[in-house]
């Protein structure tokens, strides 16, 4: 569903991603993790269209969208969520979801009555009527997921999701995530915390300096000498399990 | 034309007189400009109300002299801290409030403030042209065939003067690092134990004593009216864009430029059309380096 | 934006007066008010596509004005054509500039964009003041008077319903602004460009739409408030001051509403005329009074009630039904 061939993105003289070649099928549920700087968002940007890649192919579903703008590939079924959340400030939850969901639904009240069920299904329901900018961060990070979701992709981009969250609102946020990925949405997933990912993604591939080091089942990463060196003087991210 | 011709001595005359122009005019349009960059460099705030500070220098000037009968090189130095003053006032009631604000509402704050003084000059001081003619705006000055008013020569003196005085305090001084160090970043400067706020009505302060001090300035050469701000902070948006804004050195730089361009525009093409080609230059700079011409990122669509 | 239902009703309760008001008043000088009323207000909501509903703040929409202004005059005046088709012409060219000034908006932001604004207004004042064969230059053109609807000579009561026309059509581009699909695809792009790119919304595309129209919009005023005024003066059609003004009315009655440029006009208008008539007779420039209290207005309303008029009203509405509850 979403190739990428030796992308590479540079910025003046940093290289902030590398050769990074990934294959995502239909259904996976993929973890990109990797200490700080590792090049994580910037792979995003360079798939969801925000960055152009300088050398490598990214494709989705076998056509290469490498340099497309962000809501063409949208459009194609691929979205995503930013770590740094951006929500409609100044719009309520529910006429941010909505703003999704009219991407593909053109009538303002299928689009709102879409806005409804999705909102519901993440658990927002009872702030529908809020101003997004009065929300605490835990619902923020579930608002970018909503609506992302409104516009029905097939492929969602999960930027640090969990990030920031106290236990409790971390696990409803890994309950989501399961869900959606039961219901059959394929979904890649960056987490600076390694505990988190473990817990989900079948399959996780690491970064460093912008270089993929490792891919595989969580527990063969976990023992990865490589990895462990990644993440070394950063215990604490391991130990947060 | 025979290039024995082109380089005669009435051509050569013409060029010297063109480029001594160039640098006299671009030495008052950098102190117009430098108190913009510095307020927009380390506040990240453009003050449209910049070109009225000026009008009230020239204000002053006028003033000065018809009522005290005083030069206005002598006004200079009150007037130094009498904007210095103003300045730090308009921080405090204006401006202090929305330094964290949206860039619209600062964008709006500032041209209120434009609005009100242009406005508040016009029911003070009526629309009426004011003019300063003290002795040295008399006094022609020739030189290797050349002719220049001496008000001329003393406001571009004065003016590069006291753009390197500034030039040296923001290098050389404790207080000029710490207001480069806030500039850089603000929440790093903050952390540091830098009181920000100081920091930011410094800067406004002296933004506004360096233009109070070209309206003085320019006060022999160019009549006063409550809209006379206009037509130099235009100008001085140009020469900042092209140094870059927020960037003290482009801002001299990008004075000559302009300079350079008026002068020899209204040779060629008449006084008339002269400011076309600065906003023609200015959107063309804005469009192709929106950084300015010696800027390096794209600091006009990130966290500008 | 959240529709605000009760704005609607205050928004037909002022249109429909303004209706009846040529059924029950004869003076001119009131006439001429409810007219500029409207024709600002108009303008302002012309202003609001773009710098309210787009976000995209200009300071240099004179220059669309100024475009729609001096087609129709020219029109009239050089080449005797009726100023509809002069009007035609401004749009024509207004949507051409308005796309210029779109483009900017994606190149730049914030305050660089707001002074590309300017510079854009400022050469089309140069250019209209100083090509004296083609313009008559800083002269300005008076706008020959000819009775009839298609030369636009019109009397103070077809004038009122025409400006109520257009006040009425702009106000209903506001509502379909805050209703429709593009709507709200544009306050997403307005609230946050990368985020709504990635919800599929062209966002680039949209806002050089959105100024466009603006554009377009202010164009159409311009033309009728020179038929109106009946002379074309380059250092006003072009000036900052009336850019300002656009976005003042509005900021003051409630940016990225509907009914706020209106109200902005309303109120701001009234003070104007008011002011001018007390003041008048004084020593010169103290009519100017007025404007000096516009800067402040302006200073504590975007610091104090960044809402405006509308917002502060919804507010006092939130207050007092809590009182009552």
């Amino acid at each position: 569903m979403l190739t990428l061939e030796r992308v590479t993105k540079r910025f003046g003289g940093l290289t902030a991603v590398r050769d990074v070649s990934l294959e995502v099928r239909e259904g996976d549920l993929l973890g990109i993790i990797g200490p700080n700087g590792a090049g994580k968002t910037t792979l995003f940007n360079v798939i969801s269209g925000y960055y152009r890649p300088d050398a490598g192919r990214v494709l989705l579903a076998g056509r290469d969208v490498g340099g497309e703008p962000p809501h063409v590939i949208c459009r194609l079924g691929l979205t995503r969520t930013f770590q740094i959340v951006k929500p409609f400030g100044n719009l309520s939850v529910l006429d941010n979801v909505m703003i999704g969901a009219l991407t593909h639904l053109p009538r303002v009240a299928a689009a709102r009555d879409e806005a409804r069920r999705v909102i519901d299904t993440c658990g927002l329901g009872p702030y529908a009527a809020a101003r997004a900018r009065a929300l605490p961060v835990g619902l923020r990070k579930r608002l970018e997921v909503a609506r992302a979701l409104a516009t029905r992709p097939r492929l969602l981009l999960l930027d640090e999701v969990m990030a920031g969250l106290n236990p409790t609102e971390l696990g409803g946020i890994v309950a989501l995530i399961r869900r959606l990925h039961a219901e059959g949405l394929t979904l890649i997933v960056i987490e600076h915390i390694m505990a988190a990912m473990m817990r989900l993604a079948r399959r996780i591939v690491v970064l460093h300096h912008g270089e993929t080091i490792a891919e595989g089942r969580p527990d063969e990463i976990t023992r990865d000498p490589r990895v462990i060196d990644a993440y070394l003087g950063e215990e604490f991210v391991l130990a947060e399990a | 034309m025979d290039p024995a011709r082109r380089l005669g001595p009435a051509q050569i005359d013409v060029v010297a007189q063109l480029g001594v122009s160039t640098v006299l005019l671009g030495g008052i349009y950098a102190l117009v400009s430098v108190g913009l960059t510095l307020i927009f460099g380390i506040m990240r705030v453009v003050n449209f109300a910049h070109g009225e500070f000026l009008m009230l220098g020239m204000y002053v000037a006028f003033w000065a002299y018809t009522l005290l009968a005083l030069d206005p090189y002598v006004v200079l130095f009150v007037s130094i801290p009498l904007f210095f003053g103003i300045g730090v006032l308009t921080y405090v009631l204006v401006m202090r409030g929305v330094i964290h604000a949206s860039h619209n509402v600062q964008i709006f704050t500032t041209v209120g403030l434009s609005t009100a003084l242009q406005n508040a000059a016009l029911v003070a001081w009526t629309g009426d042209y004011r003019t300063v003619r003290p002795w040295h705006s008399a006094v022609v000055i020739r030189a290797l065939g050349m002719a220049f008013n001496l008000s001329q020569v003393v406001a571009f003196a004065i003016a590069v003067a006291l753009t390197l005085v500034l030039f040296a305090f923001m290098k050389w001084t404790h207080t000029g690092r710490v207001m480069r160090a806030t500039a850089q970043d603000h929440d790093a400067a903050t952390l540091m134990g830098i009181d920000t706020d100081k920091v930011y009505r410094l800067t406004f302060a002296i933004g506004i004593a360096c233009v109070g001090a070209a309206g003085v300035l320019v006060s022999p050469l160019y009549a006063a009216y409550p809209t006379a701000g206009l037509q130099f902070v235009l100008l001085a948006y140009v020469v900042v864009v092209l140094g870059g804004l927020g960037d003290m050195l482009g801002a001299m730089l990008g004075s000559l430029i302009v300079a350079a361009v008026e002068v020899v525009g209204s040779y060629f093409f008449g006084v008339a059309w002269k400011e076309v080609f600065y906003f023609v230059l200015f959107i063309a700079v804005l469009v192709l380096r929106p950084a300015g011409l010696f800027g390096q990122r794209g600091a006009e669509t990130l966290g500008v | 934006m959240p529709a605000l239902a009760p704005g609607r009703w205050v928004a037909v309760a002022l249109f429909g007066i303004v209706a009846l008001v040529p059924a029950g008043v004869r003076d001119a000088y009131l006439l001429d008010s409810v007219i500029l009323i409207l024709l600002w207000g108009a303008l302002s909501a012309a202003w609001n596509v773009a710098g309210g509903y787009a976000g995209q703040v200009s300071l240099g929409h004179a220059a669309f004005f100024g475009i729609g202004a001096y087609s129709a005059a020219l029109m009239t005046a050089r080449f005797q054509q009726s100023p509809w088709l002069g009007l035609m012409l401004g749009v024509a060219l207004s949507i051409v500039a308005g796309g210029v000034i779109g483009y900017l908006s994606n190149r730049l932001r914030g305050p660089y964009f707001a002074l590309s604004t300017i510079a854009f207004s400022q050469v089309l004042l140069i250019v209209a003041s100083r090509w004296r064969g083609f313009t008559a230059g800083s002269e300005g053109i008076p706008v020959p008077f000819r009775p009839g609807f298609w030369t636009l000579g019109l009397g103070h009561v077809a004038w009122v319903y025409l400006a109520l026309g257009v006040a009425v059509l702009y106000y209903g581009v506001a509502i379909w602004l805050e209703t429709s699909r593009v709507g709200y695809q544009l306050a997403g792009v307005r609230e946050d460009e990368d985020a709504a790119e990635a919800l599929g919304i062209a966002s680039r595309r949209l806002k050089v739409y959105a100024v466009t129209l603006s554009a377009a919009m202010t164009s159409v005023v311009g033309t009728f408030w020179a038929q109106y005024v009946g002379f074309v003066d380059p250092f006003y059609v072009f000036s900052i001051d009336l850019s300002v003004r656009f976005a003042l009315n509005t900021i003051i009655g409630g940016i990225g509403t509907g009914l706020g440029p209106f109200l902005g006009s309303l109120l701001i208008t009234s003070l104007e005329t008011y002011l001018r008539a007390t003041f008048s007779g004084m020593k010169t420039g103290f009519a100017g009074i007025y404007l000096v209290i516009y800067g402040t207005a302006l200073i504590l309303v975007v610091r104090f009630v960044p809402e405006g008029l509308t917002g502060l009203a919804a507010r006092l509405r939130v207050r007092s039904s809590r009182a009552h509850a």
